[in-house]
């Protein structure tokens, strides 16, 4: 039952990164892509960790750290990269 | 609150990493987290703090939600706008409250500036709403 | 497992691509971050499948050091933009 659902967890996180990452290859600009980042590289990654965590439990704190650092660390690159790059690299 | 909050994150941190409950781990854990600078004595309001903390458990699935509705619908249409600071907070609430709006799909924060506005950019499935 | 760590490498092929293909400094950016992150998490999913915690404490504390070298590039990038 659990691995079914770790199964499921990590299952999802793929989809997340596969649709996230298609839309690097479009022409849109880098905010555009960063919001679809944020649901592939954060939220899709996060999803990998929590399924990781149900198939090794014993392993929790390391891997609850690692949750932790990619949440805010992801987070945090966003912000910078959507400051620092402006309205630049807009294909337009 | 003489930055508990800074302490409890270290300690957090150190038994994330260690995962070692003896008694030697543990002082030096305290220890170490006494040392290391930057323990300011920022006066700091619990009540907002609390409210922080709801925010940040209520962010986690509503950045899923939000992650669903882009994929099953496409939001083509970007649009920036300006919000307002909310008054007196302190720079960590700060940046707390950019990290949650960049922490969710939809929105991101692309500048904070000075005299109180973010600017927050914003994916929409159609223009003006 | 393997097939899971298989999709992942396919994946990680994408913003490869990516960053070859544009020219664009700040989209080659948003590219190799992305392969940064996606990496970082293979390297969690192989300790997971060969259950080697040696390799698993490398990668979470490449994830815990993150992509600060990514964040000063940006800000160095952001500078030479203004002169």
């Amino acid at each position: 039952m659990i691995d079914l659902f770790s199964y499921v967890l990590i299952g999802l996180g793929l989809v997340f990164w596969f649709w996230g990452t298609s839309h690097l290859l479009r022409k849109r600009s880098v905010l555009f892509k960063l919001h679809s980042l944020s649901v592939s590289d954060t939220l899709g990654s996060m999803a990998i960790v929590v399924g990781l965590i149900l198939v090794r439990p014993n392993e929790w704190p390391l891997l609850l750290l690692a949750l932790i650092c990619l949440a805010i660390w992801n987070t945090v690159l966003g912000y910078v990269l959507a400051y620092s790059s402006g309205s630049e690299g807009s294909h337009e | 609150m003489v930055g508990y909050l800074n302490l409890i994150l270290r300690l957090s941190i150190w038994f994330l990493l260690t995962a070692n409950f003896s008694w030697q781990n543990i002082i030096i854990g305290i220890i170490v987290a006494f040392l290391l600078p930057g323990l300011h004595k920022t006066p700091v309001v619990l009540k907002d703090w609390l409210r922080v903390f709801r925010e940040i458990l209520v962010a986690i699935p509503q950045a899923y939600m939000e992650a669903f509705q882009i994929i099953l619908r496409p939001h083509e249409e970007e649009e920036i706008t300006m919000e307002r600071v909310k008054p007196q907070r302190t720079p960590t609430l700060i940046f707390l409250d950019i990290f949650l709006i960049t922490f969710t799909p939809k929105t991101i924060v692309r500048k904070y500036h000075e005299d109180g506005w973010y600017e927050v950019h914003w994916v929409r499935r159609r223009k003006n709403q | 497992m393997n097939v899971v760590l298989l999709a992942m490498i396919l994946a990680l092929l994408i913003p490869i691509y990516q960053a070859l293909k544009d020219d664009n400094i700040w989209q080659k950016m948003l590219s190799l971050a992305s392969v940064a992150s996606k990496t970082s998490i293979m390297i969690l999913v192989v300790s997971v499948l060969r259950d080697d915690w040696m390799v698993g404490v490398a990668g979470v504390i490449i994830l815990s050091v993150g992509n600060a070298g990514f964040m000063l590039l940006a800000q160095i990038l952001k500078r030479l933009n203004e002169v």
